[in-house]
């Protein structure tokens, strides 16, 4: 069976490039993409297992992308990840309530990320990525 | 002032001074409005429908005396300027008006028009300077709270970067290191650590400060969290070579608190208490109950440190405060630690105070309330001091589909009880702060403030609720029930609490036997447990306020 794959959605390239390292050394594959609208044609492109999502993004925020993967046949099952460095007070409900899966506020502790991820993949991966 | 008029309220009985008054404000300027009356009531009324740019006040009228009379039109139009019109020389009487907000105190025989028109122009100015001050200080405020939360977003963003780059380091993923890097980055890392630490205690205390922290208080064991905080903070215990030690008092009955707020607070605490104690010394965390305050348990957290000063004492819990002599200056925070500990307890409706004595050790302590769940019931159980005639318990029980992953079914019933609150009156139906757990399936019960056919309504509201979510849909389903509890006879005499104890102790052994009782799918064993558990929780405190 293939890898599970990861989309980092991130408008930071430095971001993007330590989780790719991060997931890689997880058993994970990851594509990449740096802004809202890009977030959606990788993500109907790639049909990736998982997404990770920043809120604050060009060209369409973290809010749109949640909507319009919600919203796309083919795509409203992806479990997402909020991954960002906007106040949990007032997004981390709001995100729930959009439909993400979890929601982390950088820096998050890579452990807890990691341990998030696994449960949110679907069942086709139980237990697949073994902490390195 | 419309149409450039300065329209003055003179609010006076005495005709003849009114008439005098009336006749000094022709005498000074054209361009004065002045409308009279002749009571209090009136003169509020009149303020509502048009507010005056001025009111000339008279503080003895035939609805009101003395300083009762300003009182009541500061405490209506806090905005208008009031100049009063006294027939007596009171000094004493005057200061007060004017430490209350009255802008001038004139005595009646003494005024000239000229005198007058000066002091109305000059009330008004002064009274506009105010209303200025204030809205800055409102734009000030809002500023700087922007200020802050874009500030602790903006410095996230690379603290972020540094953080995941000497983490993949540490971990080894960009290849090996030898002990002596290792030592280094491990710096780099704490420091990290530190810093995100300070950029959400600024970002906490502007919250505190703006009234934006809420805690949503549950039944919770605070003998576990206690535990978990210091399990936390042993690491750094043991780095700093400090002992970390924990006293328990047997029988801890629950609290009514936000077990991360707690957290949050004991962490704060222990960190506070390991920073100032010295190497071979020691932290102390205890709970207790004290007789004299059966309403509250007691925390403290004591240790074997530097202790502080009785200037100190005093300044401790203020905002930003450090205290100059602390023994750790390299690494000393920002001084927000216990001023959010302090405004996070006394949300609780707990209090915290500090004893120390210098060279002796430092102890900290707070209180929290316990849980009762009688306290609780009260608006569910009664309406405006009387027994309702129902009360209805609403079970739901809730059970993943097959081959749902235990993670993901645990996230969906934490949002379980979120969803179910916006299935009940927050302000008379309870959602128990409680849960049974038997096997994979979840338990949540609602003491309702109605008979069975508002139960209906309620768990048509539930079943919509949840069956309609797709979060929840996709991952299981919900089976929800309803069951009368039956009301104590009316006896007037036997007072209300007691009645309302009856109920919770009759809910209480109603949601047990609903959970034990239930047939057996899943292994008696489990069940026995939950509704143990359940009584456990749902009883002890309450035994324990008898």
């Amino acid at each position: 069976m293939d890898k599970p794959k990861i989309l980092i959605v991130d408008d930071d390239p430095d971001l993007r490039r330590a989780l790719k390292i991060r997931l890689r050394a997880n058993h994970y594959d990851t594509v990449q993409a740096s802004d809202g609208y890009s977030a959606i044609a990788v993500a109907q492109k790639e049909q990736p297992n998982l997404i990770i999502l920043d809120l604050g993004l060009p060209a369409g925020d973290g809010y749109v992308v949640l909507k319009r993967l919600r919203d796309s046949d083919g795509l409203s099952d992806i479990p997402v990840i909020v991954l960002t460095a906007r106040d949990p007070h007032s997004n981390e409900e709001k995100t729930l309530q959009a439909g993400a899966t979890a929601f982390f506020q950088k820096p998050a502790d890579n452990n807890e990320l990691l341990d998030v991820i696994r449960t949110a993949l679907p069942n086709a991966w139980p237990g697949t990525a073994l902490p390195s | 002032m419309n149409n450039g008029h300065t329209n003055v309220l003179l609010i006076e009985d005495n005709p003849g001074d009114a008439d005098l008054v009336r006749l000094r404000l022709m005498e000074s300027d054209a361009g004065v409005n002045v409308s009279c009356v002749n009571r209090l009531a009136d003169g509020l009324a009149s303020m509502a429908k048009h507010p005056p740019s001025v009111v000339l006040l008279d503080l003895n009228l035939p609805d009101s005396r003395g300083s009762d009379t300003f009182r009541k039109v500061l405490e209506q139009s806090p905005g208008v300027p009031i100049v009063i019109l006294s027939g007596q020389d009171d000094e004493k009487l005057a200061m007060k008006a004017l430490h209350q907000g009255v802008q001038d105190y004139l005595v009646k025989g003494d005024i000239t028009s000229s005198h007058l028109d000066r002091v109305m122009r000059y009330a008004i100015e002064r009274q506009a300077l105010i209303r200025s001050l204030e809205m800055s200080r409102q734009q000030q405020l809002e500023f700087k709270n922007q200020f802050l939360s874009h500030v602790s977003h903006e410095l996230r963003t690379p603290l972020t970067a540094i953080h995941q780059f000497v983490t993949i380091l540490l971990d080894g993923l960009a290849g090996e290191i030898n002990p002596e890097q290792r030592y280094h980055l491990g710096t780099v890392l704490n420091s990290v650590h530190q810093l995100r630490a300070m950029i959400r205690d600024l970002l906490e205390a502007t919250r505190a400060e703006s009234g934006k922290i809420h805690i949503e208080p549950r039944c919770v064991t605070i003998v576990d969290l206690i535990q978990q905080a210091v399990s936390m903070m042993s690491p750094t215990a043991k780095e700093k070579r400090v002992g970390l030690e924990v006293g328990l008092d047997a029988r801890i009955p629950f609290v009514y608190a936000d077990a991360d707020r707690v957290l949050q607070v004991l962490i704060n605490l222990i960190d506070n208490g390991l920073k100032f104690t010295p190497a071979e010394g020691s932290v102390l965390v205890k709970a207790c109950l004290v007789d004299a305050d059966s309403n509250m348990v007691y925390v403290s957290v004591s240790d074997t440190g530097c202790g502080i000063s009785s200037e100190a004492r005093n300044l401790i819990f203020e905002r930003l405060y450090q205290d100059p002599n602390s023994v750790d200056n390299n690494r000393s925070g920002l001084g927000l630690g216990l001023f959010i500990a302090k405004e996070l307890v006394e949300l609780h409706g707990g209090r915290i105070w500090v004893a120390s004595e210098v060279g002796n050790g430092t102890t900290f302590s707070f209180t929290l309330p316990l849980y009762s769940l009688a306290k609780l019931l009260f608006p569910v159980v009664t309406d405006q001091g009387r027994l309702r005639d129902a009360v209805a318990l609403v079970k739901l029980e809730l059970s993943p589909l097959p081959g749902i992953a235990q993670g993901n079914w645990k996230e969906v019933c934490h949002h379980s009880l979120d969803r179910l609150r916006r299935c009940v009156y927050l302000d008379k139906d309870l959602v128990l702060p409680v849960s049974g757990r038997v096997g994979q399936s979840e338990n949540l019960f609602v003491a309702a403030s109605t008979g069975l056919e508002g139960a209906e309504i309620m768990m048509k509201r539930i079943r919509e609720q949840f069956e309609g979510a797709e979060g929840f849909r996709s991952a299981g389903c919900v089976k929800v029930s309803a069951t009368a509890v039956a009301m104590p006879v009316r006896d007037e005499a036997k007072a209300l609490e007691a009645l309302v104890q009856t109920i919770a102790d009759q809910i209480t052994g109603m949601a047990m036997a609903v959970l034990a009782g239930k047939p057996s799918s899943q292994g008696a064993d489990g069940e026995i447990n939950a509704a143990q558990n359940l009584q456990r929780q749902i009883t002890t405190s309450d035994i324990k306020s008898n």
